[in-house]
């Protein structure tokens, strides 16, 4: 399946009205959630179940005559709450030493830039691993391509301690990654 | 610490309105402690998103890659063993081989003693002295095609040509055919 194909298996026949609409929500969102959800710990597999769980979820709410308003934030609180409902040891797994998985992203890299991005990665992921569990999510939010108010909308912070929260994450990976 | 720094992260992400985006602005290209912020916030953003691209990759793909190696490995050995296996084989003539018509000789159990296309003529006849069975000779060596003679010699089973009792049991008749050049029979004969 291609990127930005959609699976038949979502019933988005079923509700004409909005399934183009739908449709191109998928095209759109589909590769950043996963992105979102990966990062946050889950299996690939279980990220594409919680992606298409949200937009099935989707269809619903516009089908019941939802609001439209920042549907981006809601397709991702959607999917940050199905997230969190499937996975209960969100830390430990989010510590998981990654090292094998680096050695695909040297993959196809010279030996000396891949040792350098391994090491780059390996200080990043020891930086992430010991920001709050708050400025975390907001990265990985805004790394998804969300603005502070959609970020805002998923996690029920206010814009501005969105904003707050991200320099601050930002600045602590600064230093701690000696950037 | 600048002022602005605080400002700077949400400045770079398109967050700031945009009056305050021109200031933040104005004043980086003046200031370059800030710029310097800037540059190392650009920086961990752009390794934020590699690392999360590297994780997505890494769970989406790893099986896969460390599968491919593997199975090509076996495939290519595989397909080397077939091929060296298909060149050592000796290669088989689908098509029987052919039998001269000269050498064909056969054993016929007749009644009737001549057919004959045109009056007897024996004088091109070419006549075989040993009577052969007909395996012994579709055993024998074809490779070499040897033009046709003029004369054939053919068995035909007894049964075929007489009734049951019609000929006394174990009388042999030898069919001679002429042949020309041509390929046409020019005449046959059934001789004791």
């Amino acid at each position: 399946m291609s990127d930005d194909s959609v699976p038949l298996a979502l019933p988005f026949l079923r509700f004409a009205d909005s399934s183009s609409e739908v449709t191109a929500l998928y095209r759109e969102l589909r590769k950043p959630l996963l992105r979102y959800l990966v990062c946050l710990g889950l299996s690939s597999d279980e990220a594409q179940d919680v992606v298409q769980d949200s937009f099935v979820s989707l269809q619903h709410h516009l089908a019941a005559g939802g609001t439209q308003d920042n549907i981006r934030g809601w397709l991702f609180r959607v999917a940050h709450n199905q997230a969190r409902n499937r996975q209960t040891s969100y830390h430990r797994r989010f510590a998981d030493p990654l090292d094998s998985e680096m050695d695909f992203v040297a993959g196809d890299a010279t030996p000396e830039k891949a040792i350098l991005e391994k090491e780059k990665f390996r200080r990043l992921r020891a930086a992430v691993g010991l920001l709050p569990e708050s400025e975390r999510e907001c990265l990985l939010l805004r790394a998804g391509g969300l603005r502070y108010r959609e970020i805002g909308d998923v996690l029920g912070l206010a814009t501005s301690t969105v904003a707050d929260t991200v320099e601050r994450a930002i600045k602590k990976l600064a230093e701690k990654c000696n950037v | 610490m600048c002022d602005f720094q605080p400002k700077l992260v949400a400045w770079l992400d398109n967050e700031l309105p945009e009056n305050q985006a021109a200031e933040v602005e104005r004043h980086v290209q003046a200031c370059q402690q800030c710029r310097a912020e800037r540059d190392r916030y650009e920086q961990v953003s752009k390794t934020f998103d590699a690392y999360c691209d590297a994780l997505i990759s890494a769970k989406t793909h790893p099986n896969v890659l460390r599968w491919v190696p593997a199975v090509s490995g076996a495939l290519l050995a595989l397909a080397a063993t077939v091929l060296l296996f298909t060149l050592q084989r000796p290669r088989i003539d689908p098509r029987p081989p052919a039998t001269p018509r000269a050498a064909v000789t056969v054993q016929a159990l007749a009644a009737e003693p001549v057919l004959s296309a045109e009056p007897v003529a024996p004088k091109k006849i070419h006549r075989r002295q040993a009577i052969l069975p007909v395996q012994e000779q579709v055993q024998q060596p074809t490779a070499k095609w040897q033009p046709p003679d003029t004369a054939v010699q053919i068995t035909i089973p007894a049964e075929t040509m007489f009734a049951p009792g019609a000929i006394p049991e174990g009388m042999n008749f030898v069919a001679e055919l002429s042949i020309g050049p041509d390929g046409s029979v020019e005449r046959l004969r059934l001789r004791p």
